[in-house]
């Protein structure tokens, strides 16, 4: 989330941090390394993470609670209440949440201000259709799910709010899907997410990181979905933007959000060439495509393995795993054969399971 | 912290609700601005849906012998034109077209941007084209107890007595936008209240 940088990502650190020292600590006593009389003073000097308490806690809850009391009021009254402070009532609600983001941010909690700037951003997608609504003003879907999305944007860059930035991706996403998916539509999402990628590293923010990560791949759906007509051809394409991508976010380090970037691209650079495949090849190509899936695998496995990535070796095997079906199922073998190879496929993926589990623990 | 965020975030809320309410005046405007024509409806049912109590209306018409009926299904998101004709107090369907010149053509005085389909009803021994206009306006919002006794007029309809009618303002862009319904004679316009 927006909450500066690395701050919220390095407490979290910190207190696993503090769990991994606390147990090194005590091997190291009791290996004679250690001072047992300096272990409190080396657990002092490692803050815990910042934690909520009870009372916050039960405040936040209320506060939902009272928030959704006042939702079931309106509702239950809704016919009986006229137009006007029907209006006045949503724009009331977006203010109040705006304005209490706004306060958030002026006594420096950010978290708070953060989310609330999601709920304004909410709100206000709600108010659009319910405006159309009351006043009876007849729109299209997809222009008023891009509007909420370019309100939950203004949002996003004016209160450096990460959870709006989430926000607005989900409402282009829903807003590609909203109409005709496939015909000569435009798309917004793949614009929109490389802003957000953008964002999410200004910013060091995981959830919007994941979350544009996504929506650059929904957004090369949807893209390849106007272009029907290019098939395999876009969709190797598209693996090749998000292989490229992965390997830019490998070389970026160890940073968090490249990491997520990583993940994202590398499974579905992963899942484009392999959809890529199941169509226009044949011949040649269908062997060279099926091969070099086999060794592609093999290699993301290798890299996964190499740099640690429990994650990243997942989407290598699963790639595995859905190459030798996919092989399979060209040969047309029967299902005694195919038993079998998927009974080895299982062996494998359960083995690289096991090494990377040991990888992880060492 | 960046110190004018307060007054970043102050901004951008006055900004989206002036677009808001800017929306609704000039659709407002746009709606009280517009020629008003009225079309014959069908309800088809109240929903209770997220978006609260609605009847949604059917601009359907009963097509003369002697009048074709578009085979091609259009749409309002198709962008096409429908010329409309006054015959009776009402305005008539005369016929589609891309643009608004097309849609003039045939005699039509005002076009409007929708797509229609066509349907072959039974009237009795006989039978009948039925044209069904989409023009972006499918249906009037009202508390559950006026949408509900709209319906049930619609519904209760017997031949003979007066059509029902959806009054539509069409603007100079030709978007029709509702201004209200006229059912058993009765007259339920869209106000601020």
């Amino acid at each position: 989330m927006g909450e500066g940088p690395a701050d919220g990502e390095a407490e979290a650190r910190m207190a696993s941090y503090k769990a991994r020292l606390t147990k090194d600590l005590d091997e190291w006593i009791a290996a004679g390394l250690v001072p047992a009389a300096h272990r409190g003073a080396i657990l002092d000097r490692v803050s815990d993470g910042r934690r909520i308490d009870a009372s916050a806690a039960l405040a936040v809850i209320g506060g939902l609670l009272l928030g959704a009391a006042a939702i079931a009021f309106v509702a239950a009254n809704w016919g009986a209440i006229p137009r006007l402070p029907r209006f006045g009532l949503m724009v009331g609600l977006f203010l109040a949440m705006a304005g209490g983001g706004a306060w958030a941010a002026r006594v420096g909690r950010p978290l708070l201000s953060n989310t609330l700037l999601a709920v304004a951003a909410l709100v206000y997608a709600a108010a659009i259709g319910l405006t159309g609504q009351i006043f009876d003003i007849a729109g299209d879907p997809q222009r008023a799910l891009r509007s909420a999305g370019l309100a939950a944007a203004l949002l996003t860059i004016a209160g450096r709010s990460s959870a709006a930035g989430v926000v607005a991706l989900a409402l282009f996403g829903f807003g590609e899907f909203a109409g005709r998916f496939d015909g000569g539509e435009s798309r917004w999402l793949i614009f929109a997410a490389p802003v957000g990628m953008g964002l999410a590293w200004l910013w060091n923010s995981k959830p919007l990181a994941h979350a544009s990560a996504l929506a650059l791949i929904v957004g090369l759906v949807a893209a390849i979905a106007q272009f029907e007509r290019w098939g395999a051809t876009s969709l190797l394409a598209s693996a090749a933007v998000l292989a490229l991508l992965a390997g830019r976010a490998r070389q970026l380090g160890e940073r968090r959000t490249a990491l997520i970037f990583l993940l994202w691209f590398v499974w579905g650079a992963l899942v484009f060439y392999g959809v890529a495949g199941f169509d226009e090849f044949k011949g040649g190509a269908l062997i060279a495509h099926r091969a070099a899936w086999l060794i592609i695998s093999g290699a993301v496995i290798a890299l996964g393995m190499h740099d640690r990535q429990g994650m990243v070796t997942a989407a290598g095997v699963v790639s595995m795993i859905a190459a030798v079906c996919t092989i399979l199922f060209d040969l047309g073998l029967g299902l005694m054969t195919a038993a079998g190879l998927f009974a080895v496929c299982a062996l494998i993926a359960l083995i690289a399971g096991g090494l990377t589990r040991r990888r992880i623990k060492a | 912290m960046i110190r004018n965020l307060p007054l970043r975030i102050a901004a951008a809320a006055v900004v989206l609700v002036l677009l808001l309410v800017g929306v609704v005046l000039r659709e407002n405007g746009a709606r009280a601005a517009g020629r008003e024509v009225l079309l014959p409806m069908e309800a088809v049912d109240p929903r209770d849906l997220l978006t609260g109590h609605y009847v949604a209306l059917r601009l359907s018409q009963q097509l003369a012998l002697s009048q074709p009926c578009p085979r091609e299904r259009t749409t309002f998101e198709s962008g096409d034109w429908i010329g409309l004709k006054p015959a009776q107090g009402h305005y008539r369907f005369v016929g589609v077209g891309k643009t608004r010149q097309a849609a003039l053509s045939g005699g039509a005085e005002l076009a409007v941007r929708g797509g229609v389909y066509c349907s072959r009803t039974a009237f009795g021994d006989a039978e009948a084209d039925v044209v069904t206009l989409d023009i972006g306006v499918d249906r009037f919002h009202a508390d559950q107890d006026e949408a509900q006794a709209i319906e049930k007029a619609l519904r209760e309809r017997r031949q003979g007595e007066a059509p029902a009618f959806a009054v539509v303002s069409v603007g100079e862009d030709g978007r029709a936008r509702l201004k209200g319904v006229i059912v058993g004679g009765k007259r339920t316009d869209l106000t601020w209240w």
